[in-house]
This record gives C-alpha cells, sequence and structure tokens, in this order.
C-alpha cells in the first residue's frame, strides 16, 4: 500500500551533531490502512544508492520524543503510532549523503498482525530482517524513490 | 428494511493524503449519501489508541450527534507480538477485546468487529463486558472463509500464514445460542461472495510481473471449486506455465465458496455487514448504474431480505490499495467509488 508515497519526497537531509554531520534522515509514513502499537514497528530495509543500512544503525521519531533505536522501541507496547502520522527515519552514515539526487530502496516492518500466526513463536526470538518480506504489512515489495538530498 | 452505511476504512486514502478529516467524511456521507450508519477502525481514526484523550471522545461524539449519525461498528484487532517479549496469551487477547469494548462503548458503538482468527475463547471471556456496556461482539466472516463448515484442508495456507478454522461461524452461533445471548454474532464480508480476481488487483500483478492468461486460468480454476495453491500451481504447469508463471497460484487460496442462501439461515446473529468492493463500473446499457464485477451483490441482498435483515450493509472500498504503485494521476477516486456503491446497493435493497 502507499508504494509510492511512504517516504516524502521533499524530506531527505543530512543530519548535524555538535557540528559534524553524522547521518541522514528522511519522512516515512505507515504501509497500512492503520497505525501501529510502537512496539510492532521492527525497523527499515534501506538502501541508497546500493548501500544497504542495517536496522542497527537506523533509529525511528515519532509522537515529539527524541529518535529511538529499534530495540527501545519493543519496549513501547502502550504507544501508538497514529496513522495520520510521519514518522523520520534517522540512519547513521559518517560525513552524510553527498548533495544531489538519490536512489532509495525501503520496505518497512511492521509486526502487526490478524490474530494468531504460525510465526508468532520464532518472531519474538527472532524478528524477522526487513528485506525478505517477511513482516513487511501491507507493502511487501521494495520500493524505490529518486530523492534530492535538501540540506 | 436494509439500512445503508460506510466504514470510512473506504476513505483511507484521501486521508492519508490530508485530503479529507473525520469530519468531511461524516458530511459526505450525511449529505450525498443521504444515509446515517458509520464504521471505523479503531487505529485508523482514534488519536493515541487505545488511550485517547477525553476531548476526543467528547469531539467524536458531538460530530455523530451534529449529523444524526449512527455508530454502528468499530473494528478491532488482535496484534498478538505486541509485548514482543511473549506471544500474547489468550487471557491478554481477552483484555484487549475487553478494552476495546470499553472504548467502543465511550465512543457511542453499537457493535465491535473482531476477527476471523480471534479464538472463541477470548471472545467468550469478553462477553460479560459486552452484555454490561451494550456492545455486540460481531466475528467477520472474511473471504476465505465460509458460513458453512468445509473441508478445512482444501484451501490452502495463504500467503500470510493466516489459520483457517473451517467451524468458525458454527463456533459463534453455538457461544450465542449456549449463552442465549444476542450480544455475540457475525459480521459477514461481501467479499465472501468474490468469484473472480478483482480488476485493480489484477492490473496490479500483471504490472509486478504476472502473467494475464496465467491469472485467467486461476479465475477458471477458482470458478472450478479450487482452492488448493498446490493444485491450482500443478494445473498451470499442466498447461505449459513457466514456473515463475506459476508463483501466482497462491491467489487461488483467497476465495470463499458461500451459496448466497446460507446468508439467509445465519440472519438473526448478524451483527453488521462489511460491503466490501474494489472498482464499481457502469452496467452495460443501463447509464448510472453500477456493478463491482468480481463480486455478487444481488443474490446475498435477496437473501438477506428474505431472512428479514434490518442491520446495516457498511461499504468497505478496498480497490484503492492497487493503483498507488503508479503516482497521483491513476490514483482511485474513493469518494465516486462509495457514491457508485450506495447507488447499487439502494436499487437491490428497493428491488
Amino acid at each position: 500500500m502507499f508504494d509510492s508515497f511512504l517516504i516524502r519526497d521533499n524530506s531527505l537531509e543530512n543530519v548535524v551533531k555538535d557540528g559534524k554531520v553524522v547521518g541522514f534522515r528522511f519522512g516515512v509514513r505507515i504501509a497500512d490502512y492503520r497505525g501501529c502499537i510502537l512496539s510492532l514497528h521492527n525497523g527499515y530495509y534501506v538502501e541508497v544508492d546500493g548501500v544497504v543500512y542495517p536496522r542497527e544503525v537506523q533509529k525511528f521519531e515519532i509522537n515529539g520524543k527524541p529518535p529511538r533505536s529499534f530495540e527501545e522501541l519493543k519496549t513501547c507496547v502502550w504507544e501508538h503510532w497514529d496513522y495520520d502520522d510521519e514518522g523520520m527515519v534517522y540512519v547513521e552514515k559518517e560525513g552524510g549523503l553527498a548533495p544531489g539526487k538519490h536512489h532509495i530502496g525501503l520496505q518497512q516492518s511492521v509486526l502487526c498482525a490478524y490474530g494468531y500466526m504460525a510465526t508468532d513463536e520464532a518472531w519474538v526470538k527472532e524478528p524477522p530482517i526487513p528485506g525478505e518480506g517477511a513482516g513487511s504489512g501491507k507493502t511487501n515489495v521494495i520500493c524505490y524513490y529518486d530523492l534530492e538530498l535538501q540540506k | 428494511m436494509i439500512k445503508r452505511g460506510v466504514s470510512l476504512y473506504s476513505y483511507q486514502q484521501e486521508q492519508f493524503f490530508k485530503r479529507m478529516n473525520l469530519r468531511d467524511m461524516v458530511k459526505e456521507v450525511h449529505d450525498n449519501l443521504k444515509t446515517d450508519g458509520i464504521e471505523i477502525i479503531d487505529q485508523a481514526m482514534i488519536h493515541q489508541y487505545p488511550f485517547p484523550s477525553d476531548d476526543f471522545i467528547a469531539e467524536f461524539r458531538d460530530l455523530m450527534d451534529e449529523f444524526n449519525m449512527k455508530a454502528v461498528t468499530i473494528d478491532v484487532y488482535l496484534d498478538t507480538l505486541q509485548f514482543r517479549d511473549h506471544v500474547m496469551t489468550h487471557k491478554e487477547g481477552a483484555e484487549r477485546l475487553i478494552r476495546d469494548i470499553k472504548l467502543a462503548a465511550k465512543l457511542g458503538f453499537a457493535n465491535v468487529r473482531c476477527l476471523c482468527a480471534v479464538p472463541i475463547d477470548i471472545i467468550e471471556m469478553a462477553l460479560p463486558t459486552a452484555e454490561e456496556y451494550g456492545v455486540k461482539i460481531g466475528k467477520e466472516i472474511h473471504a476465505p472463509f465460509n458460513i458453512k463448515p468445509d473441508v478445512g484442508d482444501k484451501y490452502s495456507l495463504r500467503a500470510s500464514g493466516m489459520p483457517r478454522n473451517p467451524r468458525m461461524c458454527d463456533e459463534v452461533i453455538e457461544l450465542a445460542d449456549k449463552k442465549n445471548t444476542k450480544f455475540v454474532g457475525l459480521v459477514p464480508d461481501m467479499g465472501i461472495f468474490q468469484y473472480r480476481l478483482n480488476e485493480p488487483n489484477f492490473a496490479y500483478l500483471v504490472r509486478h510481473g504476472a502473467n494475464p492468461d496465467a491469472l485467467r486460468m486461476i479465475n477458471r480454476l477458482a470458478g472450478a471449486g479450487i482452492r488448493h495453491a498446490d493444485i491450482a500451481r500443478e494445473a498451470l504447469l499442466a498447461n505449459g506455465f513457466s514456473e515463475a508463471d506459476a508463483k501466482i497460484a497462491g491467489q487461488i487460496g483467497s476465495f470463499s465458496e458461500v451459496d448466497p442462501k446460507d446468508l439467509k439461515d445465519i440472519v438473526p446473529y448478524i451483527v453488521s455487514i462489511h460491503g466490501k468492493f474494489y472498482e464499481m463500473t457502469e452496467v452495460p446499457g443501463r447509464p448510472g448504474e453500477y456493478e463491482d464485477v468480481s463480486i455478487d451483490y444481488r443474490n446475498p441482498i435477496y437473501w438477506l431480505k428474505q431472512g428479514g435483515y434490518d442491520g446495516y450493509i457498511n461499504s468497505e472500498f478496498e480497490g484503492q490499495r492497487h493503483k498507488q504503485d503508479r503516482g497521483m494521476d491513476y490514483m482511485a477516486n474513493e469518494v465516486e467509488e462509495v457514491r457508485r456503491h450506495h447507488e447499487m446497493l439502494a436499487r437491490y435493497i428497493a428491488e
């Protein structure tokens, strides 16, 4: 769902911390027709110009709180990512992205369900790695975007 | 008389792009569809579910009052991995349903829709709360579930791996009879009367590499009663399709196999109905009249009337998602689709 619209097209920018560029970020919407309990958000497959950035270097910003790692989000079992709201995906990358256009591949992983599934126990032990389609909710393809770095 | 309503799910794309808010949707139902039934998805509409502010609840109730709307059904879910460190127990699942029932009551809803895959003991645990708060629990009959018990192993697991209980409806009916209660029942989805791949999905699959002839063969196999992906796959290969073409065999598991007449028998247990549809096109030779060519509506509505059903059919438009890979210019017009659906519903109800 919303394949062409999961990333806001004017949202890609580098992230500066203490005067140094430490990574990049972009705005995303949920690939579903409903929001989700935040604990179920399991990260992204993020590919920029052919380089894959794993979940371990990603953080997610929502509900006016500082960006949180996906390990932290696991404990947010009573917090909601509302359907209407945009979240920001932060990716650590020393020096950030170069100015100009970037080719970004994205698959979002949200482990929401319609009831008990055969994969439940396995996913408690080891959640799926985003990008393989499992746990990708309503959009199980990798969606591609050509985005201009804003700043 | 059967009543018409709308699940605001139908306007999910307008909401996503912030072209319509809750008020706009309710106003559309009132002003242009000239009816009063409202259904919502809890996690799409309720800010900071499951703990909305008192202001949100008051505003929602005021909006319903302003337009003389009936809050018919709220659709609730069961995210079994919510706690992440363990699979939700049935007791925790019942606690979620109980919380949802109380929230439904606060918002003024008559019913909660719970999902096909919610175990019956969770519903039984929540039933006293439903009775106390005056909110009915309706279990959805979504494709590929059937009304009458069937041979379960004929159906393949869908790509999603969703388990399918062939006795689902009977379990609900038995519980309602055992407890002698009106507070548990069924929410049939008209998608159970879908008999071929819907056009938006067909076109989406082709754009993403499927062979249209293989999809047509899936339609023919489905018409012949095949529901098992392995059988469909073998049939495709035997007819000269490649392994790659046969990858779409799993689509065969998405159809129900329901005689429209079966609806008549379950009318006393029907809480409300989902009017699932994908694309309304003009009936050939009948300007201004519309139909979804993949779903039978006429016969099911006939049998609902025979059974004396006087509840709501709430439009549930789902054709938008299969057009969202093509950019803004090709997207579905949700408002127009729902208006056409109501033209059809009104016509069949009056027939």
